[in-house]
């Protein structure tokens, strides 16, 4: 009986010792797995611009998959919920409510009206956020808000910059080509502004597109009042529209600045491959302006982009897409903030977040390598990349035109 | 009436005001004050994350703005595909307070009340404008006529500056006797405002449809010619039908506005129009408490086939956006399968379920 009983407590004191062995094994496992940051991206994954914002949310997952499988940031992993608001306001209060409520410590927003909506909540809690609007407004009396490249009216005022270069001392005529939202309106007036500090161009007709299937009309008038250029602040769909009206009826400049003709330009959203898709031969000569490298142009980072999405499966249409590279860029700058943050044994929190992105400037500029220029920020400076490339379709492909620049007069109207 | 006000087994009316009776029993009552109780004190007991609130507080607008429907379309047979343009109408009336003031100013932060009825005689008024054309105009053609309502609203919004071409106009917090109502009790709070108005609302309603005034839109909807043979005017039964219509939509958005701490065109599309009305039609048009199941059923779907989606999402091919497609798919196949096997709302399913337990604990 003694015997069994001594057997009974050697078995208890066995189960005790093996108890704590798997206790401990767990929590040494636990730290050997890493710690876990969460991100959200809230986006129009179905809906209005979800052309966009496929691709970009795309671009945003396989780049932090390829963050955890290949161990950029050792054993700490990313994890970042994307939720398709539908390009809805309300929906995307609602996921970043959800985020909050997660412990995200990041964040990345989609769309002009969203982000602007959601400005003061981002403000409240404190949260970083790269959205994939580069709307000047975002960042008007907001902290939090960090544009990923320069803003549209900077791309704008670039192209005009441009075509005064390309005019040979003349005044040109130029008209505007706008989506009717807070998106395309906000080139507007500060193209104006660069107007009225000395740019030398003439705006004459400001157009807000609707769902039109023909522009013959507009770009008669247009072309009666003697318009040389058109900017385009939309995107991609009502300027195939125009783009496909002009050649039919002979207008489009074969050239740059062709006397007679016009010559199209356009901001991100305007361009890229959908463009061509959608315009076909009609997008020749069209001249397009983005920070983002394009895989017509090879190079490495466009090499790594199109391996990024072979790995992951993508199709062909969204590997090439410059909102897949647009995705893959915001996520690389969460995922180097994060690894500053990590390198300087800081807890990765939004406070410290933000302060890395605040310091990434002078020799600490991050350069990924899908854009053309280093991200920069500081709490004077809002915009990442600042550097432009333009591009033009050339035999239905998107070429360089020049060297990557940078706007003078935005500077000046600043 | 039975003797026994508490289980009154069955329709035994003996005057008209008996059968007039909002409750029919003291059980029923009871229920219902438990109800109503339990709704007013379940924040208190349970925590909810700020993300649930919010879709709570979005179920709560929805019902001030179904209610509001519901009097025109379910009630009065007037099609109305423009009710979130009336909605946007009471948010946009906060927001010119907003613009014009400041978006803190003592109006705003203290005198919200009056604001929310402001809001509520805003809609009212166009809504009697808009339902002019119903004096003239029925059925689709009608419907044409508040679709072209809609269109006006939201070209008007997002292009006259003054209402910042569509983009959000911020509304500031509003203050409680507490104080500011901050973030952590933001939604807590306006589910109690929206909770206090629905009942309000509720019981109005309700009330209303003991009245001539409530009689006449059943009337002009059934035969409008009948109803003006009968000495009812249906021109002016069809416009305060509108009137109605707009001051609880106007009501629902300026409710919207502060819930969002702001107004913006995108939230005020011919897209919420037609969900308004699909959940009304789910809950069951020309019935009161269709305007409650339609929200919550709507919301609820959405959210859940959004979780399916996500879900999905983990298993499915990336390449072939199929977790994508699934979202609007299933919400889609699951609304029309509701509408084809139950085309009457859940409002159908509550009068089968009352119908059964009236008689209970006896089958017949």
């Amino acid at each position: 009986m003694a015997a069994k009983q001594k057997s009974v407590k050697t078995t208890r004191l066995i189960h005790l010792m093996l108890t704590i062995a798997l206790v401990i094994g767990l929590t040494s496992y636990a730290d050997a797995a890493g710690k876990v940051y969460k991100l959200g991206l809230s986006l129009a994954i179905t809906g209005p611009t979800s052309d966009a914002g496929n691709p970009y949310a795309k671009g945003v997952e396989d780049y932090f998959r390829f963050v955890n499988d290949t161990k950029l940031l050792g054993e700490d992993k990313i994890e970042c919920t994307i939720r398709d608001d539908q390009y809805q306001t309300d929906v995307t209060k609602r996921n970043f409510e959800d985020f909050l409520d997660q412990g995200i410590v990041f964040y990345l927003n989609y769309s002009t009206g969203s982000t602007l909506a959601l400005k003061k909540d981002f403000d409240e809690v404190e949260m970083p956020v790269l959205p994939a609007s580069f709307h000047a407004g975002n960042i008007e009396g907001s902290k939090y808000i960090f544009l990923p490249i320069a803003s549209y009216s900077e791309q704008t005022i670039l192209l005009a910059e441009y075509i005064v270069k390309n005019s040979n001392g003349a005044k040109p005529k130029v008209a505007m080509f706008i989506h009717p939202s807070a998106f395309g309106r906000g080139p507007v007036s500060d193209l104006e502004k660069a107007v009225a500090a000395g740019l030398n161009i003439e705006i004459v007709e400001v157009v807000e597109h609707g769902n039109d299937l023909d522009n013959t009309a507009m770009l008669q008038r247009l072309t009666s009042k003697g318009v040389q250029y058109v900017l385009c602040q939309t995107i991609q769909s009502p300027v195939a529209t125009m783009l496909k009206d002009a050649a039919r009826l002979g207008m489009t400049a074969k050239s740059f600045g062709e006397a007679g003709k016009i010559t199209f330009l356009g901001a991100h959203y305007t361009g890229g491959n959908d463009l061509i898709d959608l315009a076909g031969n009609a997008a020749e000569n069209f001249f397009w302006t983005t920070s983002y490298t394009v895989t017509s142009e090879p190079g490495p980072g466009t090499d790594a982009q199109l391996e990024l999405a072979k790995r992951y499966g993508r199709d062909n249409k969204a590997a090439n897409s410059h909102n897949y590279a647009n995705g893959i860029m915001v996520a690389q700058v969460a995922t180097e903030v994060i690894r500053r943050a990590k390198e300087k044994g800081l807890e990765i929190n939004n406070k410290t977040l933000y302060d890395e992105l605040n310091a990434m400037n002078g020799d600490k500029a991050y350069q990924p390598p899908t854009t053309v220029g280093a991200v920069t920020y500081s709490p004077t400076d809002r915009a990442g990349v600042d550097s432009l490339q333009i591009y033009s379709v050339q035999k239905g492909q998107f070429k360089k035109v020049g060297e990557p620049l940078t706007s003078e007069y935005m500077k000046k109207i600043k | 009436m039975a003797a026994n006000r508490w289980l009154a087994t069955g329709n035994f009316f003996t005057t008209y005001q008996e059968e007039q009776r909002t409750f029919i029993t003291s059980l029923d009552r009871l229920i219902f004050s438990l109800f109503l109780i339990v709704l007013f004190i379940w924040p208190i007991f349970f925590s909810v994350s700020r993300t649930y609130m919010l879709v709570v507080d979005n179920i709560l607008v929805a019902v001030i703005a179904v209610l509001g429907l519901n009097l025109v379309t379910g009630f009065a047979g007037l099609i109305s595909i423009g009710h979130a343009a009336f909605m946007g109408v009471g948010a946009y009336t906060i927001a010119s307070f907003s613009r014009i003031l400041g978006d803190s100013h003592i109006i705003i932060t203290h005198f919200w009340p009056l604001l929310i009825f402001i809001a509520g005689v805003a809609g009212a008024i166009t809504g009697a404008i808009v339902g002019l054309p119903s004096l003239r105009l029925k059925h689709l053609y009608l419907a044409i006529a508040t679709l072209s309502f809609q269109m006006i609203f939201e070209w008007a919004i997002k292009f006259l500056t003054f209402f910042n071409q569509g983009q959000t106009i911020s509304v500031g917090r509003v203050v409680w006797f507490t104080g500011e109502v901050g973030r952590n009790d933001h939604y807590i709070f306006w589910y109690y405002v929206a909770l206090v108005i629905i009942v309000l609302f509720g019981f109005v309603v309700s009330n209303l449809f003991k009245t001539r005034y409530g009689r006449a839109l059943v009337a002009v909807r059934d035969n409008d010619r009948a109803a003006d043979a009968m000495g009812m005017h249906p021109g002016f039964t069809k416009v305060y039908a509108f009137a109605l219509s707009g001051f609880l939509a106007g009501v629902a958005g300026a409710v919207h506005a502060f819930l969002y701490k702001g107004a913006g065109i995108e939230s005020f599309t011919l897209h919420h129009s037609i969900t308004y009305l699909a959940m009304a039609i789910v809950g069951g048009l020309g019935t009161l408490n269709g305007s409650f199941w339609g929200p919550a059923a709507i919301e609820i779907l959405n959210l859940q086939v959004e979780k399916f989606s996500e879900y999905a999402g983990n298993y499915l091919p990336s390449a072939m956006n199929l977790a994508t497609a699934l979202r609007p798919f299933t919400f889609g196949l699951v609304i029309v399968l509701f509408l084809m096997f139950e085309p009457r709302g859940i409002a159908n399913w509550w009068r089968i379920a009352k119908s059964y337990t009236k008689t209970w604990p006896f089958r017949y």
